[in-house]
This record gives structure tokens, C-alpha cells and sequence, in this order.
């Protein structure tokens, strides 16, 4: 026999399909995975091979967001300048600009560009970082700031990298190497070439900021 | 960085071959320094409409021979892309094995065959690395399409192997293992 449905039935449908659609939200995973595929910094966006800049050598982990990471730099590295050009950084299929940047001064310096990422259920939170030490070139033409040619310390992108890792690591911070591959050169407007060496760190952050 | 940027192009290839010697002499006191490439491939002095423009040299933290061919403009606080370069590693240290590990991070990898030998395309198809004999070439362009017609113009510059034959087998251990250096 076929009834009607009343305005009471009507209201239990109705919160059914809310009770429905809240379980459905909950149930949403909230971590998305570690994007590392685009590993080199960009000009602007969208990314692309023709604008890459720097490559990204440092990873922050754990409670690794963007604001942490920038506070720990400062506290453990001393990096408390904020100049510095902007640049982008592609990820999930996207790209965005920098969220910060500190350098260790407004010369010769260390230098790093930083971008969050959503946590991932393994790394938790993390942010990439592409790190270098650079020169003010002055001769034959002035033109600003250069990334350090390889030497016998690697290139100015890998000692911006050690030095990170060694300022951490005095702090107490667990890190570890992996290989990334990103070792394309780049010319700088001195007319040398810097590049990375191919190893990318990751540094455990905490949830403490300093 | 050695780095070498004479006015015609032939005087880097043969700069190339000068650092083939040097770096086969071995017995420097960097442990990598012993290390040879037998021989050096690169894509001879124009390839895709670029000339070559540079043949660096790392032998620190990391080692390689590199040949960037065109140029690009770098500004303050920005580097610049290289249309395209082809650098030389010792098997022993850079090899396809390195990877095993390494792309869980959402780097998508594609392994090919190419020339004979095995590659793995990267980056969308901008990184390719192959290796042959006791070396491991990586070629780096804005896109895959001229990745693959830089690794097609590859060749040794002994002229042991021509552009478009086929690459010498990578050497590894019994087992399939990369050597060691």
C-alpha cells in the first residue's frame, strides 16, 4: 500500500542525508601526501622547466610548516634578514609563490626560500626550501647577487644546504639525505654556474617555537 | 667550478678532450679524481640549433663533466635554465639504482630503453638519465621532446660510438649491482 510521505518524514530524510553528508566530511582523509616532484624553484608561474631558478635542497619535516621553519632559522641559523626576490614553487600540480625568506644578511650571505605543504601522514608537516650562499658581484659589472660557483665545498646551493643542516643539527634537530637527482646547472649573472649536488635534507622540526 | 668559455666552440670540445686526460690520470687527492670516463659523450659543438657554450667540471661534492649548450640571461638574486646540458658521471656515483628509493616523494620516473641501454625520463620528460659503460649521462632540456633528440645525437667524443648507434652495455657487478667506486 502506498502512503504519502508527511512532513515528518520528510524532516528525518532530510537529517539523514545531513547525518550523511557530515559522516562523508569527517571521513575525508585531512593529509594530503608530500609533493618533492617539482624540484627546483621557479621564476613565476606557471612552472615550468625554462624558469627554473634553484633547486630545492632542504626540506622541513615533522612539524615542519612554514612559520616554524622560518622561526627555527632565525633561532638556530641567525637568518633574521627578510630581502630578497620572490619566487615560486610548484606542487600538487600547482604553483604558488614563497611563502617566506630569511638570509643571514644583505651582502655576501646565506639565503633560503620557503613554501608550506599540507601534512602528509607520514612526514607530517613540511615545507620545501631551496638554500644557497651567494656573493654581491661588483666586477666587471655590478649585478647584485650571485650563487657561489662549485668549489671544493660544493656550490654556494650546496653550502647554504650544509649549513643549515649543521646549525640544526648543533640545535638537536635529526636529519637525513636523499638523493634527488636536481642537479642541473644554472648560470648566474656573473657568468658562472652554480648547481646543486644532488642530495636534499631533511630536517626534523618541533612543535616549539622559539 | 672549472669552467671554460673560449671563443670557438671547437676549443671546448677540445677542452673536453684535455679533461678526459686529466681526469682518467687519477692518483689527485680527491678520492674521485681516479675515477675515468671512458669515454666522455656529449652532443658535439651544435645540437637542436644550440651551440655549446660551456664545459664545466665538479669533482667535489659531487662529480661530473658538463656541457651546457645556449645560453640564458641571469639577473639579481635569480640564475637562469641553460637550454639544455649533458653531464657525465661516474657510474659509481650516480647510477639508475639511486632511484629505487627515491621516488616515493610524488617524482614521477618512466624507465625507457634508448640507444640499447636503460634510461629513466624525469621531470615530465626534462631529465634523462642513462647509463652506459661505467658512466651514467644526464640530459637536461625545457622539454622531453628535446631531451630525446639530444640522447638520439649522443656521442663519444673518441669516436668510439657515433650519434644514433647503439650505447655500450652499462658494466656492473655479478648480480646486477652498480660498481663501486
Amino acid at each position: 500500500m502506498e502512503t504519502t510521505p508527511t512532513l515528518e518524514d520528510m524532516h528525518r530524510l532530510a537529517l539523514a542525508l545531513l547525518a550523511v553528508a557530515l559522516i562523508s566530511l569527517a571521513g575525508t582523509p585531512a593529509l594530503a601526501h608530500f609533493d618533492g616532484a617539482d624540484r627546483y624553484t621557479h621564476t613565476d608561474c606557471p612552472a615550468s622547466a625554462a624558469n627554473r631558478v634553484d633547486p630545492i635542497n632542504v626540506v622541513f619535516a615533522g612539524w615542519g610548516t612554514w612559520g616554524r621553519a622560518e622561526s627555527q632559522v632565525e633561532s638556530h641559523a641567525s637568518w633574521t634578514a627578510a630581502s630578497g626576490s620572490t619566487q615560486s614553487f610548484g606542487e600538487h600540480g600547482s604553483c604558488g609563490p614563497l611563502h617566506t625568506q630569511r638570509a643571514s644578511g644583505n651582502g655576501s650571505r646565506f639565503h633560503v626560500r620557503l613554501r608550506g605543504q599540507h601534512p602528509d601522514s607520514t612526514l607530517g608537516w613540511t615545507a620545501l626550501a631551496a638554500a644557497h650562499h651567494e656573493d654581491v658581484v661588483a666586477f666587471p659589472l655590478p649585478c647584485g647577487h650571485a650563487v657561489d660557483a662549485n668549489g671544493p665545498a660544493g656550490s654556494g646551493f650546496d653550502q647554504g644546504r650544509d649549513e643549515l643542516e649543521r646549525r640544526f643539527a648543533n640545535a638537536g634537530h635529526a636529519s637525513y639525505r636523499v638523493w634527488w637527482g636536481n642537479t642541473q646547472s644554472f648560470k648566474q649573472c656573473d657568468g658562472d654556474y652554480a648547481g646543486s649536488d644532488g642530495w636534499t635534507v631533511f630536517i626534523q622540526l618541533h612543535q616549539v617555537n622559539h | 667550478m672549472a669552467r671554460a668559455r673560449p671563443t670557438v666552440a671547437a676549443s671546448l670540445t677540445a677542452l673536453g678532450l684535455v679533461l678526459v686526460g686529466s681526469v682518467s690520470a687519477g692518483g689527485g687527492q680527491s678520492p674521485a679524481a681516479s675515477h675515468s670516463f671512458d669515454p666522455l659523450y656529449n652532443a658535439g659543438e651544435r645540437v637542436d640549433g644550440l651551440p655549446l657554450a660551456a664545459v664545466l667540471r665538479r669533482e667535489d661534492t659531487a662529480e661530473f663533466v658538463s656541457f651546457i649548450y645556449g645560453d640564458c640571461v641571469a639577473g639579481d638574486d635569480a640564475g637562469c635554465a641553460p637550454p639544455a646540458e649533458i653531464q657525465i658521471w661516474p657510474a659509481c656515483r650516480r647510477n639508475l639504482g639511486l632511484y629505487d628509493d627515491a621516488t616515493d616523494s610524488g617524482a614521477f620516473a618512466e624507465p625507457i630503453s634508448l640507444r640499447g641501454v636503460p634510461a629513466i625520463l624525469f621531470d615530465d620528460g626534462t631529465r634523462l638519465e642513462l647509463e652506459t659503460g661505467r658512466s651514467t649521462v644526464v640530459v637536461f632540456a625545457g622539454t622531453r621532446e628535446r631531451v630525446l633528440r639530444i640522447a638520439a645525437g649522443l656521442r663519444a667524443l673518441d669516436e668510439t660510438v657515433l650519434p644514433g648507434l647503439p650505447l655500450p652495455k652499462p658494466v656492473r657487478k655479478q648480480g646486477g649491482d652498480a660498481l663501486e667506486c
